[in-house]
């Protein structure tokens, strides 16, 4: 009894000395964007000693960050949206129609889960600059769509509902396009929910294809957008620290609302197969 | 007329032929039933009649129309899964109104319909509850009701009650027949229990191997089977089987002794021609041996075995001399202890006499 308090008081401890480690460079961030830029600079204190928003007050009004936002927000949730209908579509056409080449066709986006998307940012660019899609929406959207996992991990899933629903749907009257947005994708909505969040945060927290396809500031997204500021003004601790919260606000807010709903879906989805 | 006709039907799995050159007639309003063993094709031949397996030779006609090319949505049968299939993220009355929903009709037709089938299936308490709130049973009246809403001309079932408990499974049949008295439409089930065949069906079709052994009546099939398959595949327990030589052969008539029983000859009915001195065997079913010598009967020597014991009734298992394996059934009192020699009379009108082969001798 005594042995075991002990032991969990110890770990206890253990547990939140990682979460501090964990916290604090986010605690360190939100201090210091609320420090007067001079304290930054000339001590260290953990507490400020005046709180100032002068910072925030920049990063909302004097940069461009409204417009960053806008083109984040849409370029993040066309992403989501476009990866998760044509991911859906081609995991079941992969899972359960049978057409000559399905196999080869699965091996290679298997294959292409491998390449890192680095290696192809060159080939993408001149792609973009072809059709005329720098410093748009269109051109930052595009080669994000290749997320070759989400389709694997739909596949997965297609792959073990029974086979006999798919049978009684058709004998029901439905196509495939039927089957797969009455039968399938609300059967697997837990998946989608997860997969969907996912890319939205990877859409949102890309970095290096957003910059090289975006050269005039108001195309910029948010992750982009907050290299500019640093740019322009010198190093202002303070306010790189503010517009770098009000960036990831959005996907941090994105987190933790829906933290419950991916575990919850994710759970319910494995139960219902029965 | 929604009869079905199926001609000449075959099904290759690639290089393997699992349903050979099956030609079978339904009537409108017939309870037909596909029994055989487990893997003889009885499921891959209904999935055929319901458009979800192509059908590699012959014809189906539903109604008189050529349906085998027809999509399993068109050609106005409903199914019913052993699993049963159920939407697992629908309720039961959009479970039961997903087919007329897929065809737009109207809510009030749905509604009403819905209503109806639930109300035939007892299932109106639980319309909106999920499948995975629903015992074995209640999914299994949804996956009915599912089929009833779509008024189909053909009802297919695929072992629909292996699923349930045995009590379950008896209450359940009880339902499908009286669905079926109900409902008046044709219906194909299809099973490996010869029990669920002979108290359901209008006519069972036996399936062996892909190959039709015989159609017919289930009292037909009992009383008159074309092979040893057929005789020993209906009835239960088993109709016991004993090797025997025909000595010779009159009109209609053959005299033979059993292997076990030699220097004993008797008549049974068979076809004149069996070669005299032939080997053949004979088929008598465990109702129709008795414990104890009788008149007119033919003596048996065995060794009791074991007793399955039913409580009215018992079967007895024994062994022969020449170690031929006899199930008899024991009505009354009377019950032998194993290892216990008796004597067994065998009623040779009640037996069948079938070739080397399995063919029957008649
Ligand atoms: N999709 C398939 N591919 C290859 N062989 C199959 C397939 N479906 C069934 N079979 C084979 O066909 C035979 C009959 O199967 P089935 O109709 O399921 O038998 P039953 O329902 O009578 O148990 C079996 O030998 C089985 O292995
Ligand atoms: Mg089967």
């Amino acid at each position: 009894m005594q042995r075991k308090t002990i032991g969990n008081i110890l770990l206890l401890a253990l547990t939140l000395c990682v979460a501090c480690m964990w916290a604090f460079p986010i605690y360190w961030a939100v201090v210091t964007s609320i420090k007067p830029e001079h304290e930054v600079v000339t001590k260290t204190t953990f507490i400020p000693d005046v709180f100032n928003f002068s910072a925030y007050y920049f990063a909302l009004f004097e940069t461009n960050l409204a417009a960053w936002y806008v083109n984040s927000l849409i370029t993040s949730i066309g992403v989501t949206i476009i990866v998760i209908l044509i991911s859906v579509m081609c995991a079941y056409a992969l899972s359960q129609i049978v057409f000559p080449g399905r196999r080869l066709l699965y091996g290679i986006i298997l294959a292409s889960f491998m390449v890192p998307s680095q290696a192809l940012v060159v080939s993408q660019f001149v792609l973009m600059y072809r059709f005329g899609l720098i410093n748009s929406w269109g051109g930052i959207i595009l080669p994000q769509l290749i997320i070759p996992v989400v389709v694997i991990v739909y596949k997965q899933f297609f792959d073990s509902v029974p086979k006999e629903l798919r049978e009684a749907a058709k004998l029901d009257g439905c196509g495939d396009f039927q089957i797969l947005f009455r039968l399938y994708l609300p059967l697997n909505w837990g998946i989608t929910t997860a997969l969907a969040i996912i890319t939205y945060i990877m859409a949102w927290n890309a970095f290096l294809w957003p910059f090289l396809v975006t050269n005039s500031e108001d195309m910029m997204t948010v992750t982009v957008g907050i290299t500019q500021v640093d740019d322009a003004f010198g190093v202002k601790y303070a306010r790189d620290m503010a517009v770098a919260i009000l960036a990831a606000m959005p996907v941090a807010l994105a987190y933790l609302l829906f933290q419950k709903r991916v575990t919850q879906a994710l759970m319910l989805s494995s139960g219902i197969k029965g | 007329m929604s009869g079905i006709k199926l001609t000449g039907v075959s099904k290759s799995f690639g290089a393997v032929k699992v349903i050979h050159d099956v030609d079978i007639e339904i009537q409108q309003g017939e309870f037909a039933v596909f029994v055989g063993p487990s893997g003889c094709g009885k499921s891959t031949l209904l999935r055929m009649i319901a458009g979800l397996e192509e059908t590699t030779g012959g014809q189906i006609r539903i109604d008189t129309e050529d349906v085998t090319r027809r999509e399993a949505s068109k050609r106005g049968v409903a199914m019913v899964f052993q699993s049963y299939a159920l939407y697992p993220h629908l309720s039961v009355f959009d479970n039961m109104a997903f087919s007329l929903s897929i065809a737009r009709r109207p809510k009030a037709e749905i509604d009403a319909k819905v209503r109806a089938a639930a109300d035939i299936l007892r299932l109106g308490d639980y319309l909106s509850h999920k499948p995975s709130q629903l015992s074995g049973g209640q999914r299994q009246r949804v996956a009915i009701g599912r089929a009833i809403v779509r008024e189909p001309r053909v009802f297919l079932f695929d072992e629909p009650l292996s699923n349930l408990d045995a009590e379950l499974r008896v209450k359940m049949r009880m339902e499908i027949a009286r669905l079926h008295r109900q409902i008046g439409a044709t219906m194909i089930y299809v099973t490996h229990d010869q029990v669920e065949a002979m108290t359901l069906a209008d006519k069972i079709v036996v399936l062996k191997a892909g190959v039709v052994q015989q159609v017919g009546e289930p009292l037909e099939l009992y009383r008159n089977p074309d092979n040893m398959f057929v005789a020993g595949f209906i009835g239960s327990p088993g109709m016991n089987f004993l090797k025997a030589r025909v000595m010779s052969a009159a009109a209609g008539r053959l005299v033979v002794e059993l292997e076990d029983a030699p220097g004993v000859p008797f008549d049974v009915p068979g076809t004149a021609g069996v070669p005299l001195g032939k080997g053949i065997f004979l088929g008598v079913r465990p109702e129709h041996i008795a414990l104890g010598e009788r008149e007119g009967s033919v003596p048996l020597k065995a060794t009791a075995e074991f007793i399955e014991e039913l409580g009215g009734t018992g079967y007895l298992h024994a062994l022969t001399a020449t170690g031929a394996e006899m199930t008899v059934e024991c009505r009354g009192e009377e019950r032998p202890h194993p290892k216990q020699a008796i004597r067994l009379s065998l009623d040779p009108k009640e037996m069948f006499a079938f070739s080397e082969r399995g063919e029957r001798l008649r």
